[in-house]
């Protein structure tokens, strides 16, 4: 699914977090939206999947307006796995809701699901408290490709995690991106993971798309503020 | 200028707070009359809701029995109007205190935990997560709590009128010397089906008022750690105050 996103503005007590941002996520590729904290993407991300609404502005997909977020699904920043219910349980929470198979056939589905994450079948009846960081993270991604979805988001996928679980995360995005054909945007701060799972980037500072690139051209910008992010510099 | 900026500050947070209740109570009233049902999860609440306020339901009654019993004796004795504790004390309990302290012991139990709970669930992006699930959370989340405390308040009453009961029986006969069999015919034979159904009709306005305060203090949490400690005071502080108002009201309306 391709989608346009034309002019954004939102605002939040006044505050202008996003101030006309434009970008255009290409279909079946991998676009990451680096920015400090603080500067809109999360609210950018959570526009384009119509969590919640922008103030102005137009997000086409597919060059319609309307969109059905049934296709859509995210990942998110802490996983965000719902506490009171186990693993497998997270996994196919839509299915479960919405009757769609016999429970023996979503568990079966949930542990093919698992594997293809690196995650064993004694995690099954654990709940997300008995997991680690980086098991909850997969258990979160696990979730989010079990409806299989046309656009996957993912928000922070990185954040909290340990360098080799970093490392795991990112060859399972790309895995999954390159595998099931879908398409992906993600926003980070993490350099390395942007570099790793990315096809096309933009840089979002003060609510404002700053500038829009190709993985090999990234560090060769001319622009100071991305410049200066790519570093660490203030 | 400042005491004007702080009034005029406080009433118009106190019209957008009444604003925001009356749209949340009008999607839950949507919600209500088109539910979704989650079988496991309405079931599930009922029974968690049943066995977590039973004890705690007990023990207020109880006591409160007690001591009803012992300052009604020491007010009529002064004039020998002891044969009508029992009356009294199965009034006071069927038509007020059962259901207020119910109420208030429930708000602090439960109401306190729903909120933590949803809050908890908004702070980490659970609720967002419902959304992306194709969940709505009114269906998940809110009309589930409002349904199992509607039909587990006027149980929890009647076994704290029972218990409250109970309590007067055991000080009046054991303590005060009275006849076992005169306490529990005048007892009986007193109370009428207005008295109890006046303490039903407030059980459901207080199950009705917790699950409001509760679900609503809980997903309009503010952030982090602090915004939860929030929302369960909030939600216990208000439920509180409009038990005690809706208390006054319907005693007005069944005076």
């Amino acid at each position: 699914m391709e989608i346009n996103i034309e002019n954004i503005y939102k605002n939040f007590d006044g505050k202008k977090v996003l101030k006309g941002v434009t970008l255009k996520i290409p279909n079946k590729k991998s676009t990451i939206i680096l920015g400090k904290s603080g500067c809109g993407k999360s609210v950018l991300l959570k526009i384009i999947y119509k969590l919640i609404f922008q103030d102005k502005g137009v997000i086409k997909y597919n060059s319609e307006e309307n969109v059905d977020i049934n296709n859509f699904s995210m990942l998110f920043q802490y996983g965000a796995l719902f506490d009171s219910l186990k693993v497998w349980e997270n996994i196919a929470f839509q299915a479960i809701n919405e009757h769609d198979n016999s429970i023996n056939n979503l568990k079966e589905k949930v542990i093919e699901n698992m594997e293809s994450l690196g995650l064993t079948s004694d995690n099954f009846y654990k709940y997300p408290s008995e997991l680690s960081g980086g098991m909850k993270k997969r258990v979160a991604l696990g979730r989010a490709l079990f409806k299989k979805p046309q656009v996957i988001f993912l928000d922070e996928p990185t954040t909290g995690l340990d360098p080799i679980n970093s490392n795991l995360i990112n060859e399972l995005i790309v895995k999954t991106i390159k595998e099931k054909e879908i398409t992906a945007i993600t926003i980070t701060h993490d350099i390395k993971s942007a570099i790793k799972t990315g096809d096309l980037f933009y840089y979002l500072e003060d609510g404002i798309t700053e500038i829009s690139d190709t993985c090999n051209n990234l560090f060769k910008t001319t622009n100071k503020k991305l410049n200066y992010f790519l570093k660490g510099e203030k | 200028m400042l005491l004007f900026e702080l009034i005029g500050n406080f009433f118009i947070e106190a019209v957008r707070s009444i604003g925001k209740i009356s749209y949340f109570m009008f999607l839950i009233f949507k919600y209500l009359f088109f539910p979704r049902f989650y079988i496991n999860s309405n079931f599930n609440y009922l029974i968690k809701i049943l066995l977590s306020s039973i004890p705690i339901v007990a023990l207020t009654a109880i006591f409160s029995g007690m001591v009803l019993t012992l300052q009604s004796y020491t007010g009529f004795s002064r004039f020998s109007a002891e044969t009508a504790i029992p009356k009294i004390v199965v009034l006071t309990l069927t038509r007020e205190l059962g259901p207020v302290l119910a109420g208030l012991m429930v708000a602090g139990r439960v109401g306190a935990s729903i909120a933590a709970e949803i809050a908890t669930m908004r702070v980490t992006e659970q609720i967002d997560a419902l959304k992306t699930l194709n969940t709505n959370f009114y269906n998940y989340l809110v009309t589930p709590r409002v349904i199992a405390l509607v039909i587990i308040m006027p149980l929890l009453v009647t076994f704290a009128d029972i218990i409250g009961v109970y309590g007067g029986y055991l000080i009046s006969t054991l303590r005060l010397g009275f006849n076992e069999t005169i306490y529990i015919s005048n007892t009986i034979n007193f109370i009428s089906f207005e008295d109890y159904f006046s303490g039903m009709v407030k059980s459901i306005v207080f199950g009705f008022i917790i699950a409001i305060m509760s679900c609503y203090h809980g997903l309009y949490t503010g952030k982090g750690s602090f915004g939860v400690g929030s929302a369960t005071t909030n939600a216990v502080v208000s439920s509180s105050v409009l038990i005690l108002v809706f208390n006054y009201i319907l005693t007005e309306v069944f005076f």
